[in-house]
């Protein structure tokens, strides 16, 4: 696992984006190979996908050939609420990047057959050969996707009840009208974000902090789900100052050290490849740490 | 210009919002139904995205202006027939054309004026509200008169006025029962009919028979309007109690405000309940018709009211040199600026003032955002007639129809059902 420090949220989400673009160019993908890439919801990323669509405006980057898969969606909210993932997403991401609207995939939680619906979004992922990245953000008691705390590790999509805890917070979309919001989700397992070959995650803000330092400090452990990144061979997590309060110095003086040399080997395997050596075809397969 | 896909998003943009407000939000059409789309339902159920990006520089798109009551321009005057249709359309053509490059989209045509009344069914029959493509939209008529207070009666001749002693039966007879629209066709079309007749009747509630006629009116969707009278403020309110819905150019040809008897203007200041809901009330915003002050008086004790209209002569046109010119019955116009009076006297004869301008003027002299401005040119007057889903706004669904303004409220380009008709400089 690699953790990169950065200053605020903004410079999280450069960095983010910057890393996602690098990935998806050198991916260079095209209508029967697309780049395939997992996305959340939430105040977290909006940073992120800002620099995205710049990225995008400035020619640098094009969601042509990428095909996107949601983390999760909200049972039995029409898909145009003003609350619902689908206009999350559209407003915030898909209505301003040119990616073709079929190439988008979000979890419609307004199904009747809603075991169905989990059933085949995990079919579609394994259709495109799974996800290439996943981008995820955490909830404070450490949540990834709908994933709240006692979720299976081994999970897959399904249909989740969501914490009171959730509840209570998402209450404030809903006109502080608790009875309004949604008990109810769906959402990809945990297990579906391992199965991606890479995991980048955004934490931000003081009160992720403690949920961070679970994830990474302690050990892995259904409480807290983000835990279970310590089993996946390529996990990023990228956080500001404010989100590292609860981490030992040990641990904030170790991420920063490898960050370093992470750049330095990065640097020759360029090197590499512009020379045209052999090393160029070995892509990169987990982090190095 | 047009889309691979007949889609456009128009991006980097403010749009007013129908509370007066501006957002910088991006908005979807479709070119060949020429409407406004719902951005996120033709992403998700359509499959589909704009093909085209039209970037509008932090520019305004607003809603075409709607101009409810003009009584001509560029030369024509719209109330003059002559015994020859294809003169006519060529007029209506010529103006539909033209008045788009003062950000005006749809408007209501006068009704013509002739001295023998049993012209008017036939005249109205023949000469259906007609709207070429790429041009402005004609929504039908306003028939100013001939039930108007001598008194007040402005540049309309004494011979043309006219009593309504059987009520309804007396205009019906007047403007021919299948000229008057019933409220449902009206209504499920969203005036986009062509065969839509008069749309708004201005007359005075105390000439004989008016009052009776209000409800059967109103009833039809037809905007009854209260203008060119002497009526007290118990007889105003009676008629909007029984329907009428607007004031015909306020402040103008009606009896000053007095502080015992406020007559049509204090309609402004009644008290809304659920009896009562206070008439939408037109104003020139020329800075002649009422004075600045006067507009702001008004706009601010009944905001949601207000619609800027032009009431306009022929010799409307940006273009032209003030000086003498002629009218009709031999009669001419004097032309100062944006004054316009009957040669020879002080009486106002209607205005040459552009809606554009209007709604600059507005903007400054009630000191209202321009965002709240657009809203009296655009969805006060559209939600007046009722067609508040289809025009003056951009709710998805809705025409297609723009005006572009920089952020002091000139006109950059006009669009007409999502293809651009005008364009400054071109």
């Amino acid at each position: 696992m690699r953790l990169i420090i950065r200053d605020d949220p903004k410079a999280v989400g450069d960095y983010i984006a910057q890393y996602i673009c690098k990935r998806i160019n050198e991916f260079s993908p095209t209508a029967d190979k697309p780049f395939v890439l997992g996305l959340p919801t939430g105040s977290s990323p909006i940073p992120t996908y800002k620099t995205l669509i710049k990225l995008v405006n400035d020619g640098k980057l094009s969601f042509k050939h990428v095909v996107t898969f949601n983390m999760d969606e909200y049972v039995g909210l029409p898909m145009d609420h003003p609350e619902s993932y689908h206009t999350f997403m559209f407003r915030e991401f898909f209505s301003h990047v040119d990616i073709p609207p079929n190439q988008v995939n979000i979890l419609d939680g307004t199904v009747e057959d809603l075991y169905a619906e989990c059933k085949s979004y995990e079919e579609r992922i394994k259709s495109y050969g799974g996800i290439e990245l996943f981008l995820a953000g955490i909830g404070a008691d450490g949540h990834v996707a709908f994933n709240e705390p006692g979720s299976s590790l081994a999970s897959r999509t399904r249909v989740k009840t969501l914490a009171y805890d959730t509840i209570l917070a998402n209450a404030r979309f809903f006109n502080n009208d608790i009875e309004a919001v949604p008990k109810m989700a769906l959402t990809v397992g945990v297990a579906t974000v391992l199965d991606s070959k890479e995991v980048v995650v955004v934490v931000t803000g003081l009160q992720k902090s403690l949920a961070l330092s679970k994830a990474i400090e302690g050990g892995v452990n259904h409480l807290w789900t983000l835990s279970a990144l310590q089993m996946h061979p390529w996990a990023l997590i990228v956080v500001d100052e404010d989100a590292t309060s609860e981490l030992h110095v040990k641990t904030v003086k170790y991420f920063k050290s490898i960050e370093r040399v992470q750049d330095e080997v990065e640097k020759k395997h360029a090197g590499l490849r512009t020379k045209g050596l052999p090393a160029a075809d070995h892509h990169q397969v987990g982090s190095m740490e | 210009m047009s889309s691979p896909n007949g889609l456009i998003c128009f991006t980097n943009c403010l749009l007013p919002l129908e509370d007066g407000g501006l957002v910088e939000k991006d908005l979807w059409i479709d070119q060949r139904r020429g409407v406004i789309l719902d951005a996120q339902d033709t992403f998700f159920l359509r499959n589909e995205r704009p093909a085209q990006t039209i970037d509008l520089g932090g520019n305004i798109l607003s809603p075409g202006f709607l101009d409810i009551q003009i009584n001509g321009a560029y030369g024509f005057d719209f109330s003059i027939y002559e015994g020859d249709d294809l003169v006519y359309r060529d007029g209506l053509r010529h103006v539909a054309e033209k008045i788009v490059e003062s950000g005006v989209t749809s408007y209501v045509l006068p009704t013509i004026v002739t001295q023998e009344k049993s012209l008017y069914p036939k005249l109205l029959s023949l000469l259906r509200p007609y709207s070429p493509p790429s041009s402005a939209n004609i929504l039908g008529w306003h028939a100013e008169g001939p039930y108007l207070q001598f008194a007040k009666r402005g540049a309309h001749a004494p011979p043309f006025l006219l009593t309504a002693p059987e009520g309804y039966k007396s205009v019906e007879k007047l403007y021919g029962a299948e000229n008057l629209a019933d409220a449902e066709d009206w209504l499920m079309n969203q005036g986009v009919l062509n065969e839509v007749g008069v749309r708004i009747i201005t007359a005075a509630p105390e000439v004989e028979g008016v009052m009776e006629s209000v409800s059967e009116l109103t009833k039809r969707g037809i905007v009854f309007s209260i203008g060119h009278s002497i009526a007290t403020i118990d007889l105003a309110t009676t008629a909007v109690q029984n329907g009428a819905n607007l004031i015909t150019h306020l402040f103008n040809a009606m009896p000053q405000l007095h502080h015992r008897d406020p007559s049509i203007i204090g309609l402004l200041g009644q008290v809304a309940d659920l009896s009562f809901e206070r008439p939408f009330y037109e104003m020139i915003v020329d800075g002649i018709h009422s004075h600045p002050n006067s507009v702001r008086l008004a706009y601010s004790s009944h905001p949601e009211g207000c619609i800027l209209i032009t009431d306009a002569m022929k010799i409307l046109d940006p273009n032209l040199h003030d000086g003498v010119h002629e009218w009709r019955d031999g009669k001419r116009f004097v032309k100062e600026g944006d004054k316009l009076y009957l040669e020879g006297t002080n009486t106002l004869a209607g205005s040459v003032v552009t809606l554009d301008k209007c709604v600059r003027n507005f903007s400054r002299f009630t000191g209202c955002s321009l965002g709240e401005a657009i809203k009296c040119a655009t969805y006060n007057p559209a939600k007046c007639l009722g067609i508040e889903n289809r025009k003056g706004t951009l709710r998805s669904g809705a025409d297609a129809d723009f005006v572009v303004l920089d952020r002091k409220g000139n006109v950059l380009n006009t669009w007409v059902k999502g293809k651009q008709v005008w364009s400054k400089g071109l």
